[in-house]
């Protein structure tokens, strides 16, 4: 015999409701099954309207992010066993407008990735036939850890100051930044700087840390945006510095 | 109904699309590019691959080596000289890829590392960690951003080909947010859609793998070829499917049965040691090793778990700090989905669907049989992979026949014109009513959850890792009674926007195309060969009659018309594959032969 | 050429407010920020005590004779819970604001450096505190 789950999840088609609202379902399962199983279930046996996103089942592809009793996640690697017999609260992810059930606009995000110039800026062109830059493990170890970053949007759904403000250039795109400023093969910093010394760059942010807390990838979002406070910082002092010096 | 023109429409964008998109738009930056994709690029299914990518570095290496690895591997059924062109071309478009700031793994020196892998001679796969496909994607993505000639069409899902005149004219698609349909014109098409995994119950393939892309160039009239090699990969999770990769078993780790014995010595794949040793046990070709699994599982020799049956891949003497540094991914898979940390614990693995050899036919130029057409990646048979593909050719090929397809989808873009909109728009409209009457209709009976596991289950059954003449017989009829309730498909949610319960019904309709070519081509294959493997007297390989390719023609409601192709030998005759002690034996013989 | 026709849209924007509330980490988190407001009152309370040192003994004495009120008291017993959660909130999110510190080639992780952090603050307050009381009267 199956155990039995309740799952509420949070149901919105624009052409038909005013409103969210929630609707509740009960899922037999084994304690192997994740959330996203668990939605897969209901749609496949339960309720067929019932629309989200998911690709790759193993946390790769970024698709699955939701909020899952009120915390952003992958439903794709949470377990239904870790929440019975206590009922589970599926939402879309915060602080973006929700277009359909558990689907929610990620336009922002996206026309924020692309304007930070995510690519290399090379200071030396090499040709093909030159072969490859040569990077050590150590220089590639400084921006590993942020070039994981699968755009889930989780951090996005965790961090107060883009919710309250969408303006924020937020935790995972200013962490894509870093990963192209801290690879040594890169010598954009100068073109990405604006984006950074903003009021929306990394001056939005309080450190408030949950985007880090919730990111399931360790990339630490959190981390990348603060240190780029002491380089915007460092940056405003010598202009200042520069412009008293030309003045004299 | 909306028209876009674009001189190059490329359906999908994974590593295959981008790097097309890139080669088009780097070759010529005044054509217009509409990169068409169901999901966002980066959850395109590339980036869950794992292991890396192939290119010949170092100095002990050559070209001939990969070639004759490739040719191998495949069992001969691969176009040699198509072969040639990729193992040459490899290496510029890995360091290529590294130029863009994908961040391969390094040696001390600061140069590329290259690890073993199935069924190579000697190393030469690049990787990055063991997230290669991520890196790689991510990579080709984020570079695709600098080329303001690259239109980007983001969850609009491909739902038709618009063929006038002998010729690809464009593609009708749906913008998923709001239901609508927008005629896409173009005088070159590329598909990248990717392979058709989830055909089969237990896979490593995302949900998105549904054979789209291959399931329309076959409806119109493209013959998909080679359709009946499926690669099961010996090492993936019991239950989810999901992907433990080769890399593990090419940085040492070992395949063990209930008993703690390693058991591919028993299948012409041992001596065991010295271990690792390239193209032997654990190092031999997939196909093999799901094979060795299948044995050892008839025997009772493999190890129960609440998923299904498995053999146990043990990591432990690799030793902590090598295996968090090369095999996080693994880690992390194993640690949050089984609970088993690596380090102390084996993982127990069995085979489960992977990748489809076959696919939409093309010559060495992706160009298919139909003008203006062309296809890249996983939903083609450029011809490299043969009856089955040796680990990391499939990331490499994305890059050397991305840059073919963009290359020669602009050459030919700046030949033609862009047919008169009326033309072709009746063609649209009718293509929308197709797609529309699936979910306007009332009387519909069938349930999508239900066709698909049936199809799943069915040709799991009829077309695993050994197939026998009956079982493909059943399989062949229960598509065949499947696309027939097909026809009555019902569609509950009757909604515009984001209607997934509408695009499911699309996607079951192609995969159901794609299993029935897969399934009758299997059937007519009375050998075995490579990944295709029969256990009803034709247990052998049989180069008089089979050393062909396979070509399905789509007929409609009516089975597939199977027809079969030359293969293209150059220099590598058929010969016995062998691996493990035979294959160095065999290899020592050749090379007694060639200076005697 | 997405919104050159209506369509069935019609996204929803979920409300902020309250959402403080709604998660245990964020209500540590407006904690945190409030202990400010508690460092800067105390701060203020040390400036008025400075001011009437300034002024000679017997303002200074008036000060301390406030201080020394039960109410005063126990606001100061609340200010310094505030501020020993402040301390711990402050080395807690500091590994944040830091690059990686390497040691021997290896990355000293975050919650190494919160310990540290921590220790050294509760270290200085002793340090303080049996400095001041030797040289009471």
């Amino acid at each position: 015999m199956d155990k039995v789950i309740q799952i509420e999840v949070l149901r919105y088609r624009p052409e038909q409701d005013e409103e969210p609202f929630f609707q509740a379902y009960a899922v037999p399962f084994t304690d192997d099954m994740s959330v996203l199983q668990g939605l897969q279930y209901i749609k496949d046996e339960l309720d067929s309207t019932l629309s989200y996103r998911w690709s790759c089942r193993m946390a790769i592809c970024g698709s699955c992010g939701m909020m899952i009793n009120g915390k952003p996640e992958l439903s794709c690697h949470t377990f239904l066993r870790d929440f019975y017999p206590h009922k589970l609260r599926v939402e879309p992810l915060n602080h973006f407008p929700i277009e359909r059930d558990l689907v929610v606009r990620p336009d922002d995000f996206i026309r924020k990735l692309e304007s930070i110039k995510p690519y290399i800026i090379a200071r030396d062109v090499r040709r093909l036939d030159q072969g490859e830059y040569l990077q050590t493990p150590a220089e590639r170890d400084r921006y590993e850890q942020y070039s994981s970053c699968i755009n889930c949007m989780l951090c996005y759904a965790a961090c107060p100051q883009y919710g309250l403000n969408s303006e924020f250039m937020g935790p995972g795109v200013l962490a894509l930044l870093h990963r192209y400023n801290m690879d040594s093969r890169d010598s954009g910093q100068a073109e990405r700087k604006e984006l950074v010394n903003a009021e929306e760059g990394v001056w939005n942010c309080t450190a408030v840390g949950y985007c880090s807390e919730v990111c399931p990838k360790g990339v630490d979002p959190a981390n990348a945006v603060n240190v780029n406070k002491i380089n915007s910082a460092k940056d405003f002092f010598f202009n200042l510095l520069r412009l008293a010096g030309g003045g004299k | 109904m909306d028209i876009v023109e674009a001189d190059v429409v490329i359906v999908g964008a994974g590593g295959g699309g981008l790097r097309a998109a890139i080669a088009v738009a780097e070759r010529d930056p005044a054509l217009t590019v509409a990169l068409v994709s169901k999901v966002y690029p980066m959850r395109s299914h590339t980036v869950a691959a794992e292991g890396g990518s192939a290119g010949v570095v170092q100095s002990h290496d050559s070209l001939d080596h990969h070639f004759n690895d490739t040719v191998t591997g495949g069992d001969w059924l691969c176009e040699q000289d198509v072969v040639d062109y990729f193992v040459a071309h490899c290496t510029e478009e890995m360091v290529q890829l590294e130029h863009w700031g994908c961040p391969w793994s390094r040696k001390e020196d600061g140069h590329i590392n290259v690890r073993a892998f199935g069924g190579m001679k000697i190393e030469r796969t690049w990787f990055a960690a063991d997230k290669t496909g991520f890196h790689m994607l991510h990579t080709l993505f984020q570079t695709s951003i600098k080329y303001p000639s690259i239109k980007r069409f983001d969850e609009y899902f491909c739902c038709d080909l618009i063929i006038e005149d002998g010729r690809c004219q464009g593609v009708l698609a749906i913008q998923i947010s709001t239901g609508k349909f927008v005629l896409i014109k173009a005088k070159a098409v590329i598909i990248a859609t990717g392979g058709a995994g989830r055909v089969f119950r237990q896979s490593t393939n995302g949900g998105i793998v549904t054979g789209d892309g291959m399931a329309l160039a076959y409806r119109h009239g493209v013959p998909l070829r080679d359709m009946e090699f499926v690669q099961y990969h010996p090492t993936a999770m019991p239950g989810t499917g999901l992907l433990f990769t080769e890399a593990c078993r090419g940085e040492g780790g070992i395949l063990v049965n209930k008993d703690g014995y390693r058991y591919l010595q028993d299948y012409g794949l041992g001596p065991p040691d010295p271990w690792p040793r390239k193209k032997a046990m654990e190092l031999g070709p997939r196909d093999r090793l799901s094979q060795a699994f299948w044995h050892e599982d008839r025997k009772g020799r493999t190890v129960n778990t609440p998923q299904g049956s498995a053999v146990l891949l043990d990591l432990r003497h690799l030793g902590e700090k090598h295996i968090r540094e090369r095999l996080p991914l693994i880690c992390e898979l194993a640690e949050r989905f089984m609970g088993i940390d690596p380090v102390h614990e084996p993982i127990p693995v069995r085979p489960a669907f992977h990748y489809t050899m076959g696919g939409i036919l093309v010559n060495g130029k992706t160009e298919a049989p139909l003008r203006g057409l062309y296809a890249v990646g996983e939903c083609s048979s450029v011809g490299i992979h043969g009856a089955n593909r040796l680990g990391s050719n499939s990331l490499a090929e994305l890059c050397v026949f991305g840059k073919v397809a963009g290359d020669e989808a602009a050459r030919y873009a700046r030949t033609v014109r862009f047919c008169d909109a009326s033309t072709i728009e009746k063609l649209a409209e009718a293509a929308k009513q197709r797609a529309l009457d699936l979910v306007t209709r009332d009387d519909g009976t069938e349930r999508i959850s239900v066709l698909r596991k049936e199809m799943a289950l069915s040709m799991e059954r009829g077309c695993g890792i050994y197939r026998i003449g009956s079982e493909m017989q059943e399989t062949c009829d229960k598509i065949d009674e499947l696309k027939l309730r097909f026809a009555r498909v019902k569609v509950d949610d009757k909604s515009s926007v984001w209607n997934t319960d509408w695009l499911q019904a699309i996607e079951v309709g192609f995969q159901l195309d794609v299993a029935q070519a897969m399934a009758y081509s299997a059937l007519n294959r009375k050998e075995s060969r490579g990944a295709h493997q029969r256990l009803d007297g034709f247990e052998q390989r049989d180069d008089v009659n089979f050393l062909k390719h396979t070509l399905a023609h789509y007929s409609g409601m009516d089975a597939p018309r199977i027809r079969y192709g030359d293969v293209k030998i150059t220099r590598s005759q058929p010969a016995v594959r062998a691996y493990g002690a035979a294959g160095e034996a065999a290899a020592q013989q050749a090379r007694e032969a060639a200076h005697g | 050429m997405k919104d050159m026709q209506p369509d069935a849209r019609r996204p929803y924007v979920r409300p902020m407010e309250g959402w403080w509330r709604k998660n245990p980490f964020f209500v540590r988190y407006m904690a945190r920020e409030l202990t400010a407001l508690v460092v800067a009152a105390y701060a203020f309370v040390l400036l008025i005590g400075l001011l009437c040192l300034a002024q000679g003994e017997a303002a200074y004495n008036g000060w301390l004779a406030v201080l020394r009120h039960p109410v005063s008291l126990s606001l100061h017993a609340v200010g310094l819970v505030a501020m020993a959660y402040h301390t711990w909130t402050w080395f807690e999110i500091m590994p944040k604001t830091m690059p990686p510190i390497v040691v021997h080639g290896k990355r000293v992780a975050g919650h190494v450096v919160t310990a540290v952090g921590v220790a050294a603050a509760i270290g200085v307050t002793l340090v303080l505190f049996l400095a001041v009381w030797g040289i009471k009267p």
